[in-house]
């Protein structure tokens, strides 16, 4: 009885070609608007995954100040942190680690021309060599400018400036700089072995670093040469750890986090999982107002189809007088009118999610062209699935009070409605 | 039994703060196989009563019996299912459904009483036959005449193959000649098939094919006249 209902219901809309299309297309416009938001945002979450265990990897976790990944203090910066590189090297589970330590200091370039030396209170930045031979996806690109390079593992007394600090201090490669650490320790003379390209537009800014070479008044120096300068690492900005292979990067990190604790360290340690779910946060939290947002003209749509067999009651009303005279009970009726209103849904449902994963495969490259990234495309049968039931939903209780009022007319009343 | 038995049927309709007293303690049988002409003025309350023999309608008091079924006492759903097996209806404005063609309007009543499919076009198509439309079956409405379009709805009220056909004004909007082909289809369902034909009608050429005429007035029935 139902195929029979469903060709009645389908004979209707078809007898009304013109309103039936425009109130299908008061749902789909909704439904394209959701199913192309939810799906970008989906592409786009993916994409910023794919991009973070490329660059981070999936076997690493950073140690942080506390609360940095936490939220609590996320607005005031990176905060610093003591750390013993050796110990956390010999933990358990880690199998290289590298550090980044932050300090400001009193610098002098070499004597000018007229015998001065350019100075000043400067950005250092100490860097694990293990940064560049294990963690070099954090590193990206660094580019030098032509005769530099960066410094090996072994070297101590050297420096890579920014292009803004070289230019500051007037110096060049190949000359040297110095740099006061603490007021009790020597003062060093370090050789300037390269210089950071000015960033471009055009430049990669791929990598965890992205942003060095865009800092051009910071000096980075080995992370050994930080020692020297101002004794035990009080200063980490961040410690990237990579486990032994097989080993659970969560467990481990856990660990080193409890063990660091215990030694009165408030560090925390954020895991691939950790920032891949912080960004599933926002990127649903955002993806959810926007489709909030886009929820509203379909229920604009509903109030269409509402609309739209509200009319088609009152003008069918003898057509329902004549089907109860002949035998139709008012469920029948009630079935009748709510697949009309369904299918109207339905067929918006099926038009809209086939716009919806147009727009967002457009919008996707377009997104991507502009960021210089592969977006991926996501067409989830779960939000295809959800979608059209959803549709159908959408109509069919859009419906449910008109055919309602069809389904309760009495019949001698709709036999004489002109 | 009789087919139908009306005793002291009272049909009051309240508008408002009025009410209209359509029917005043009518009383009426019908035989199985009969032929039987209602007759009377506009008003006269001939409508109301032919809802109530169809069961489109309860009485306000009274005792209406349908082929031994007491209908004030059932509910709309039974009302409908008695309407679906036992009534045909033909009215004066055809009444068929304009979006459905008339092989699908004469299946109509089928559908609801859930006859499958093959079954239901099988008999619509029998039915069109017997009223000589065997080849307009996928026409709509719009493209039928009148005539034919009456013709549809004799074999959609002959579908569930019914006790009673009820008749209201069945010839109103057809011209002398169709109306006349009408009435003849009516009589032979009635002198061949066994139908009982209840025809609300006040054109007397109509009533002629009646075995019986009641007049009706006021709501009551004012007098019957016998044909032989």
């Amino acid at each position: 009885m139902v195929r029979d209902f469903l060709s009645l219901a389908g004979s209707s809309i078809l007898h009304r070609k013109i309103r039936s299309w425009l109130t299908v297309i008061g749902v789909f416009i909704g439904i394209t608007a959701v199913v192309a938001l939810i799906s970008v945002g989906l592409g786009l979450e993916r994409t910023i995954n794919d991009e973070v265990a490329n660059v981070f990897g999936v076997d690493t976790f950073m140690l942080t100040a506390r609360g940095v990944f936490g939220g609590r203090r996320a607005n005031q910066g990176f905060s610093l942190y003591a750390l013993d590189l050796e110990w956390l090297r010999a933990q358990e589970g880690v199998a290289t680690a590298a550090a980044v330590r932050q300090r400001t200091a009193f610098v002098q370039g070499p004597p000018g021309p007229d015998g001065r030396a350019n100075q000043g209170f400067l950005p250092v930045t100490g860097l694990s060599p293990e940064l560049v031979t294990s963690f070099a996806s954090f590193i990206g690109s660094l580019e030098l400018e032509p005769g530099g390079r960066l410094f090996d593992a072994d070297e101590i007394l050297v420096a890579v400036l920014g292009r803004d600090v070289a230019t500051r201090l007037g110096v060049g490669v190949g000359q040297d700089i110095v740099v006061a650490g603490d007021g009790d320790r020597p003062e060093l003379t370090l050789a300037v072995v390269g210089i950071l390209a000015a960033s471009d537009a055009g430049s990669s800014r791929q990598g965890f670093t992205s942003g060095m070479a865009a800092s051009g008044d910071t000096i980075y120096v080995p992370y050994d040469t930080m020692e020297l300068l101002w004794g035990p690492a009080d200063d980490v900005l961040i410690t990237l750890v990579r486990t032994v292979p097989g080993r659970d990067v969560d467990e481990v990190a856990a660990q080193v986090e409890a063990a660091l604790r215990a030694r009165g360290s408030e560090v925390s340690a954020v895991t691939y999982s950790d920032i891949s779910s912080a960004i599933g946060t926002v990127t649903t939290t955002v993806s959810a107002f926007l489709a909030g947002i886009a929820g509203i003209s379909l229920l604009v749509g509903g109030v269409g189809v509402m609309n739209t067999m509200y009319t088609s009651v009152l003008e069918r009303t003898r057509e329902i007088g004549i089907m109860k005279a002949v035998g139709a009970k008012n469920r029948h009726i009630l079935s009748i009118f709510l697949i009309e209103s369904g299918l109207m849904g339905l067929v918006g449902g099926i038009v809209g999610t086939l716009l919806g994963l147009g727009i967002s495969s457009v919008a996707s490259a377009i997104i991507g062209r502009i960021f210089q990234v592969r977006v991926a495309v996501v067409a989830s049968p779960a939000l295809i699935v959800v979608t059209l039931l959803g549709a159908f939903a959408l109509g069919a209780v859009a419906g449910l009070w008109p055919a309602r009022r069809a389904a309760k007319l009495p019949v001698v009343d709709a036999l004489r409605y002109e | 039994m009789p087919l139908l038995d009306l005793k002291g049927i009272t049909k009051v309709y309240s508008l408002g703060k009025t009410s209209v007293h359509a029917l005043r303690g009518l009383d009426l049988t019908v035989e199985k196989g009969e032929i039987v002409a209602l007759m009377g003025p506009s008003g006269s309350g001939k409508s109301t009563l032919m809802h109530i023999l169809g069961a489109l309608d309860t009485p306000t008091e009274g005792v209406a019996m349908l082929d031994g079924q007491p209908l004030p006492r059932l509910s709309e759903d039974q009302l409908a299912d008695l309407r679906g097996r036992k009534v045909g209806f033909v009215f004066q404005t055809f009444n068929l459904v304009p979006t459905l063609s008339a092989q699908r309007n004469v299946e109509l009543p089928m559908i609801f009483l859930g006859v499958p499919k093959r079954k239901r076009a099988v008999r619509a198509r029998e039915l069109l036959a017997k009223v000589g439309l065997a080849d307009r079956a996928h026409h709509k409405p719009n493209e039928l005449s009148g005539g034919e379009r009456q013709r549809v709805a004799i074999a959609r009220a002959l579908a569930n193959d019914p006790e009673i056909i009820l008749a209201d004004e069945p010839t109103g909007n057809l011209d002398t000649e169709m109306g006349a082909a009408i009435l003849d289809l009516l009589r032979r369902l009635s002198k061949e098939d066994g139908k009982t034909v209840v025809l609300v009608t006040h054109d007397p050429e109509a009533a002629r094919i009646a075995d019986r005429i009641v007049h009706i007035r006021d709501g009551r029935v004012l007098e019957e006249t016998v044909h032989g």
